[in-house]
């Protein structure tokens, strides 16, 4: 390339850096939210009613709690995280990351066994059961060492003894949606997701209800984290307020609000 | 014998020749562009006449109406060319012998040996093609291509690279092959001299065409 | 400190599946890419662009792209995956063979144009003098033009083994993250990076990464001159 095409081509990148850092700048003033990928619907409908109720402006980002927990903990820009399970949200409390008493436990969940639409086999909920040899191929669900949904798989599948058996059937995907969608393609014959996942999906039936004493308490605790702008604390409110608490409903979640 | 009938169009560039060679050694002679590389090309089969028929020793290597076109490696015409074309991965003796590996024992008519004295180039066997003169270079390409059983030797201005000094050293080689090899030879060249010193039957060429 | 410098088991296993896929993707990839190679350098037809830029594909988009097209073809219930599944009852999704696939895909146009540069770069004519000593075109080939092509066929192998060995979002997109089968080592640091704590155990593997990388480049460059030599090219 010619100097004066370098040129044009220089100022043309500069002006669009100053054109996104001018937006952004902007944009300080959205509400930023890390939420569990399994809150993705839920919290999408709440922001958007938000925003059209107060004009303000909600970014989100969904992924595992772990990954997101990461990312707070190495200083990305969230005001509000609400986390899948307490682990992650206690450690970021050791971290110092979050806000002095903003966590309150927001929503539970339930553990489900789904399988694609079709191919469902039944399941007994004892440790008698062969569970793995019931069925062909893979058994999908969250990676189990640090993805909450896979954190409370283990803990089943272990309470229930089925574990052993199972190990080199068991993929680890990054988030619980990922393990969803794996099974809607029949990728993998049997997951291991939220209640509230397996309801959104037409793609997926949900073969048996894990017994709530085989695993930890699903909570989703919601917190401010340390350096949350003065806006997100409206927002942090209105994420236990009846409004929201009509859209958790809807979506599959036990909603735990005020506490 | 060779009876070359040929007509070639290029862009630029146009071929129309009738000739017989049945001498042992013919030169061809004419300026540069004048068709002599064409008409080498035609009998190597390098290059495919629109037209015509090339017949070497008997036998019809190609032949447009009759639809036979022999591909290089099938024709048996032996190449020397104005660059050497030694193959640098190889040594010197590799490169002598690597024609044999294509020519069944029984139908092979010299030796290494044979070829190496008749050219002297036993000092250079163990050498690459990169410590090599170019006057030995010509040497060894000559070598590797009588080596190749040809029935008929076409060499391409194989001193145009050389200076005087280097040429005068090949020349002796050259005239050896042609008294002592019993294989019809071609040689062409834009050099009168360089002929001269070789032939007396000389063939012209200009513009594509035969000149009496 | 000396523990700092000696292997864990797990990172030994990790170490070994990088290498055995990287190994079994060259292996995979090198006849084809010679053969294309020579296609793309030696030949001309009709639809020759549009195979050169379908082999480029990898090189310019996302590569969790070619993993998901992969995802699609081959996934066990995939266009072709369903059919090897139920009929050979051989899948390759989820497994290291999947993860090999993987890299081959991302590492095949990298080979192929490394190769095709150094074959487009061998004198014809050379190739016609051999033709005319008596070789038959596929011989002129293997005596020829494969030894002249030589360090260009070492370079496009160490850097489809380096881009295997590096290989990450079309392997995770088709293959998964798991352990032992498909967990490389990019993927076992991203894994690493994701665990409570994993910090150290990430950084360990970030440097054996590196330090295989350095060791990639200068065996590369070692092999290369080697090779040129031996075709009488200086090198500087």
């Amino acid at each position: 390339m010619q100097f004066n095409q370098y040129l044009k081509v220089a100022i043309a990148s500069i002006c669009l850096a100053l054109a996104t850092s001018l937006n952004a700048a902007e944009n300080k003033e959205a509400v930023v939210v890390f939420a569990a990928a399994s809150l993705t619907n839920a919290i999408n409908e709440i922001s958007a009613n938000y925003e059209q109720e107060k004009g303000a402006q909600i970014k989100t980002s969904f992924a595992a709690s772990s990954a997101l927990a990461k990312q707070i903990e190495n200083g990305a820009p969230a005001d509000i995280f609400i986390s899948a399970d307490t682990k992650w949200m206690n450690y970021l409390k050791d971290k110092h990351a979050l806000k002095d008493n903003t966590v309150s436990n927001l929503l539970t969940n339930h553990l489900v066994l789904i399988a694609p639409v079709g191919k469902r086999f039944d399941v007994t909920m004892n440790k008698s059961f062969d569970f793995f040899g019931a069925f062909n191929g893979k058994l999908c669900t969250g990676e189990m060492a640090s993805v909450p949904v896979g954190i409370y798989a283990k803990q089943a599948l272990t309470s229930l003894a089925w574990l052993d058996a199972g190990q080199s059937k068991i993929v680890g995907t990054q988030d619980v949606r990922a393990a969803l969608t794996l099974v809607e393609r029949a990728e993998c014959a049997v997951g291991i997701v939220y209640e509230t996942d397996a309801k959104i999906s037409n793609k997926v039936e949900v073969i048996a209800t894990f017994p709530d004493n085989v695993h930890e308490p699903i909570l989703y605790p919601l917190s401010l984290t340390k350096d949350a702008s003065a806006k997100s604390a409206d927002f942090y409110e209105y994420l236990k307020s009846d409004k929201a608490k009509a859209i958790f409903t809807k979506y599959g979640f036990t909603f735990l609000g005020k506490k | 014998m060779i009876e070359v009938v040929a007509q070639l169009k290029r862009q630029d560039f146009e071929l129309d020749v009738s000739l017989q060679l049945d001498q042992h050694l013919t030169a061809i002679f004419g300026p540069s562009g004048s068709g002599k590389s064409t008409l080498l090309n035609v009998i190597a089969g390098i290059s495919k006449p629109d037209q015509g028929r090339v017949v070497v020793n008997g036998e019809t290597v190609f032949d447009h109406e009759k639809r036979i076109n022999k591909p290089i490696h099938q024709r048996r015409i032996g190449l020397v060319f104005q660059d050497a074309r030694l193959f640098p991965h190889l040594n010197v003796e590799h490169n002598l012998r690597y024609p044999l590996k294509f020519i069944p024992a029984h139908e092979q008519q010299f030796h290494l040996k044979d070829i190496v004295n008749l050219l002297e180039i036993e000092p250079l066997l163990k050498r690459t093609t990169h410590q090599l003169s170019g006057g030995e270079k010509q040497r060894v390409a000559l070598g590797r291509t009588l080596l190749s059983s040809p029935r008929l030797l076409m060499l391409d201005e194989p001193m145009a690279s050389l200076d005087e000094s280097l040429k005068s050293q090949i020349l002796p080689f050259l005239k050896k092959v042609a008294d002592e090899i019993n294989i019809p030879m071609i040689y062409i060249s834009h050099s009168k001299d360089e002929i001269m010193q070789i032939t007396n039957n000389v063939v012209y060429i200009n513009a594509g065409k035969i000149v009496d | 400190m000396l523990e700092f410098f000696s292997f864990t088991p797990a990172e030994i296993a990790i170490l070994l599946l990088s290498v055995k896929v990287a190994v079994c993707c060259v292996l995979l990839i090198i006849a084809p890419a010679i053969a294309v190679a020579w296609l793309l350098a030696r030949k001309s037809f009709p639809g020759k662009s549009l195979l050169d830029s379908l082999i480029h594909l990898p090189l310019v988009l996302p590569p969790v792209v070619p993993g998901y097209l992969l995802l699609l073809l081959f996934g066990n219930n995939g266009l072709i995956g369903k059919f090897l599944n139920e009929h050979f009852g051989f899948s390759i999704a989820f497994t290291w063979l999947g993860a090999v696939v993987a890299s081959a895909v991302m590492a095949f146009p990298l080979m192929v144009r490394s190769i095709r540069l150094a074959i487009s770069h061998v004198d014809r004519r050379l190739e016609l003098a051999a033709q005319s000593l008596g070789a038959r075109p596929l011989s002129v080939f293997f005596t020829v033009t494969l030894p002249l092509s030589m360090p260009g066929i070492i370079t496009g192998l160490i850097l489809a083994f380096s881009r295997s060995m590096g290989e990450f979002g079309a392997t995770i997109t088709f293959v998964g993250n798991i352990e032992n089968e498909t967990r490389t080592l990019p993927l076992a640091i991203y894994s690493l990076t994701q665990t409570p704590d994993g910090d150290l155990a990430a950084l360990r593997l970030v440097i054996i990464s590196m330090v295989l990388a350095l060791g990639a480049l200068m065996i590369s460059d070692r092999l290369e001159r080697k090779a040129s030599q031996q075709i009488g090219h200086s090198h500087d």
